[in-house]
């Protein structure tokens, strides 16, 4: 390499229990250069970065800077060397002014009192350098996402910054926010910033990285210079393994295909959510929606479930129009979800297994009687309990926190199977789930559609499409820009389209 | 059709037979062995402690705060508060006493009763539609309906005639008002623990977005629950001032916080999703016994007020390290 690397690890290794997810990690950072760290989501891409931030530690390796070996002990120890790492969510203190929270934590002050003028200063020094003008006095409560990104990386440059490390920044980014961003991260590269960018879009790479890095299973196992690197290439490393399609090929088509859909979008949108979008699934049929956090694809699942109102284009459920306000419409009309964010979105945990199945259905568990007892939600989570394998003490009393993830999802589904929804919305069903729950959910979901229930499946894990879906929708930035049949989806067809990038 | 999910379950479990793995303790059980061993140790200190009237007069000192915790332990268990329910007792007190003579009894009671429901619909309608804090919106009210009844009251102590049937024993020499506390006892027991209403308080409690996203309209709910709270601040408030045979600006100043003791102190966690009736009278029990059982040895009440003290944040403090040593077991 030309430059001497400002920032390098050697032989970094990192377990968490029995599983070690880094097995020996080099990587450099060189001043004035954007290296891009790619892999597939549990790659390790964030392990690594956080432990040479400091936010975690490695337990063998060693990290170096301009050659010498140091201990990051910690966040303060790896700040005070210059690394900092801009995490994908926003840590900003929204009550306060833009020019406090770029001091955030380093308040100018003389015996314990913050000098308000020199803060004001500082600030603007800081966006000065950055060439970007924000408001210094309003709240950023007040600002865009994109600004208040721009106030975290600020934030970031005061005091020394060496070593600049982003995660996934553009996530979350419209177009023109992306574009301040890319110009941002040009400014810093001019100011010799060594930068580690972590993202899951191709075109990115090749738009602002020097260096290409891909991590897979805790390897690196492309270390290229970007001129060097053809597209096809990083995606072959990203993937590795051939994901293999288990779904029906297009001959065994889904047994309602000439039934009429049980949902269908047309022409759908929904603020600034998503734009635009079409879709239909019929009885046994899975249909997915795949694109990276933030494409919108998990939005347009929600709002077939009554969580984002439709304000353009329709959306059909059952033949009928409907127009949903709450999600207790969407389930009245024969809709169910599991949602994407399970501890936060679908689960009581204080309360038994037996009633978080039974929720959705206590109307009709109570019948005539208007009582609900805890002998008839036995019964009804007796009836899934073990169709859907749920590994559990044998009591329908037992709080649901005490099952482990895939266990608690079976639950969840299990929900709507009792309430016998026509329609299945998955969000995310296989996150947060491991290897050998992630079948069982494949399975249930086959089971699902098999049944008759049309479900729309929005995913960010090409795995759950390659594994489930008779059609694929892929979405980027709240818009349609591909669709995928049969045994056109593919793990490559996929990945591709999402990150931007559609092979003709 | 699928195989897997339609097969039939296996072969039908005989239900006594089915291993019942560890049966959990009541989350009360604590609780219980406290009021069993307050009620031993009263009962050796004073001769007069396990007399039928004592009981009664137990009974009879806990039905205001009983019928209030009754609503509270099924507001607490959505994570809702009402701290207006002193103030709504006297309020509702001084329409009644303050009507009666030009209405009559029967027409000021009425209005009497719409008073509460009228207190419980504006808490419901500013926690729910306006979107303020229940422990603000509640905290307001109670200092709002304390001035009214000032106002409507002017200060003074008003007596009500031919209004005395609290006072009745209609039968085993059981106090009418330890009858009305059973009954709002069975009936929220009812509620809470066998209605589609009560489980979706618990949900609502547990996690309020999953409970949306299971069809719950958490906000309808809710109100419900404001306008028990009013329903049972308007019995109180007619049981009260009967027991009295008078109203006044001060009636039932403080039951809020009785009520909240009796709930916390019967295992109803303050962030929801947990609690039973059960616990809420054994709750309401440990006080009324202690402070009566304080009473009959003669121990003056400013000590009774210390002594309830400690015991609610005892009972918390060992709640609450019953709760870490689950989750470090879990």
């Amino acid at each position: 390499m030309a430059v001497r690397p400002f920032l390098s690890a050697r032989g970094v290794r990192k377990s968490f229990g029995a599983v070690e997810v880094l097995h020996g990690v080099d990587l450099d950072a060189a001043p004035g250069s954007v290296l891009a760290l790619l892999g597939e989501n549990g790659a390790g891409k964030s392990t690594l970065v956080r432990i040479i931030a400091g936010d975690l530690r490695a337990d063998s390796g060693e990290i170096a800077l301009d050659g010498v070996p140091h201990d990051v002990r910690d966040v303060a120890a790896a700040r005070a060397l210059g690394i900092k790492l801009i995490y994908q969510e926003i840590s900003d203190a929204p009550p306060l002014s833009v020019a406090e929270n770029i001091v955030l934590g380093a308040w100018p002050a003389r015996r314990g009192f913050v000098r308000g003028r020199e803060t004001r200063v500082r600030a603007r020094e800081v966006l000065d350098a950055l060439g970007v003008d924000l408001p210094l006095d309003a709240p950023v409560s007040s600002l865009r996402l994109g600004e208040r990104q721009l106030v975290e990386i600020a934030r970031a440059l005061t005091g020394q910054a060496r070593c600049l490390i982003f995660d996934e920044p553009t996530a979350a980014l419209s177009d023109a926010e992306t574009e301040r961003l890319f110009e941002v991260i040009e400014g810093l590269k001019a100011r010799g910033v060594a930068i580690l960018y972590i993202t899951h879009r191709l075109d990115e790479v090749f738009r602002i990285a020097e260096e290409v890095c891909v991590l897979r299973d805790g390897h690196i196992v492309l270390h290229e210079k970007v001129a060097d690197a053809g597209k096809d290439q990083v995606i072959e490393a990203m993937v590795g393994r051939s994901v293999e399609r288990r779904a029906r090929g297009r001959e065994e088509a889904a047994p309602g295909a000439d039934r009429p859909p049980a949902v269908r979008l047309d022409g759908a949108s929904s603020g600034e959510l998503f734009r635009d979008v079409a879709l239909d699934a019929r009885p046994g049929e899975i249909v997915a929606l795949y694109g990276k956090v933030g494409s919108g694809a998990s939005e347009v699942a929600e709002a077939i479930f009554g969580m984002h109102a439709v304000d353009a284009g329709a959306l059909h459920v059952g033949g009928r129009r409907v127009r949903f306000r709450h999600p207790a419409d969407a389930i009245a009309a024969g809709v169910g979800c599991l949602p994407g964010d399970r501890q936060r979105e679908a689960m009581f945990r204080s309360r038994s297994v037996a009633e978080n199945l039974a929720a959705p259905s206590w109307r009709a568990i109570a019948g005539a009687s208007g009582l609900v007892t805890r002998g008839r939600e036995a019964v009804a989570y007796r009836r899934w309990h073990d169709r859907l394998r749920i590994r559990s003490r044998d009591d329908p009393e037992q709080p649901i926190w005490t099952l482990s993830g895939g266990n608690q999802q079976k639950v969840v589904l299990g929900r709507w199977l009792e309430r016998g929804s026509k329609v299945m919305v998955l969000v995310e069903p296989t996150r947060g789930v491991d290897v050998g729950a992630r079948q069982e959910i494949y399975r249930a979901v086959r089971s699902l559609a098999e049944q008759g229930s049309a479900v729309v499946v929005a995913t960010s894990d090409y795995e759950d499409v390659v594994e489930l879906a008779d059609r694929a929708i892929v979405m980027v930035r709240g818009r349609t820009v591909a669709e995928f049949a049969g045994d056109a989806i593919g793990v490559e067809a996929l990945t591709g389209a999402a990150g931007g990038v559609i092979d003709e | 059709m699928s195989e897997t999910l339609t097969q039939r379950a296996t072969p039908a479990r005989d239900a006594s037979a089915r291993p019942r793995g560890r049966r959990r303790a009541p989350e009360t059980i604590g609780l219980l062995v406290f009021l069993v061993a307050e009620i031993v140790f009263f009962s050796v200190q004073s001769p007069y402690f396990l007399n039928w009237d004592n009981w009664g007069n137990i009974m009879t000192a806990v039905a205001i705060t009983g019928v209030l915790a009754a609503a509270g332990t099924l507001l607490l268990v959505a994570g809702q508060f009402d701290l207006s329910v002193g103030s709504g007792v006297a309020f509702v007190g001084i329409v009644l006493v303050q009507t009666a003579p030009s209405l009559g009894i029967v027409p000021a009671m009425a209005l009497a009763v719409l008073a509460g429901l009228g207190i419980g619909l504006l808490n419901g309608f500013l926690v729910t539609v306006v979107g303020v804090n229940a422990l603000i919106t509640t905290l307001g009210m109670l200092g709002i309906f304390r001035g009214l009844t000032l106002v409507i009251g002017k200060g003074q102590s008003i007596f009500i005639e031919g209004f005395d049937w609290a006072t009745a024993r209609p039968f085993l020499g059981i106090p009418m008002p330890a009858i009305v506390l059973v009954a709002v006892i069975a009936v929220f027991f009812v509620l809470m623990h066998f209605t589609v209403y009560g489980r979706k308080m618990y949900a609502i409690g547990a996690n309020p977005v999953a409970a949306r996203l299971v069809g719950i309209r958490v906000n309808r709910v809710i109100f419900t629950g404001f306008l028990l709270s009013g329903a049972c601040m308007a019995l109180a408030g007619l049981l009260v001032t009967s027991q009295l045979g008078s109203s006044s600006a001060n009636t039932g100043v403080g039951l809020e916080l009785a009520v909240v003791t009796a709930v916390i102190l019967g295992g109803t966690s303050l962030s929801g999703g947990t609690g039973t009736i059960f616990g809420t009278v054994v709750g309401l029990l440990i006080v009324g016994v202690l402070s009566n059982g304080l009473t009959l040895l003669n121990v003056d009440s400013s000590w009774q007020q210390v002594a309830t003290g400690v015991l609610l944040i005892l009972a918390v403090a060992v709640d609450r390290l019953r709760q870490a040593y689950l989750r470090k077991a879990g």
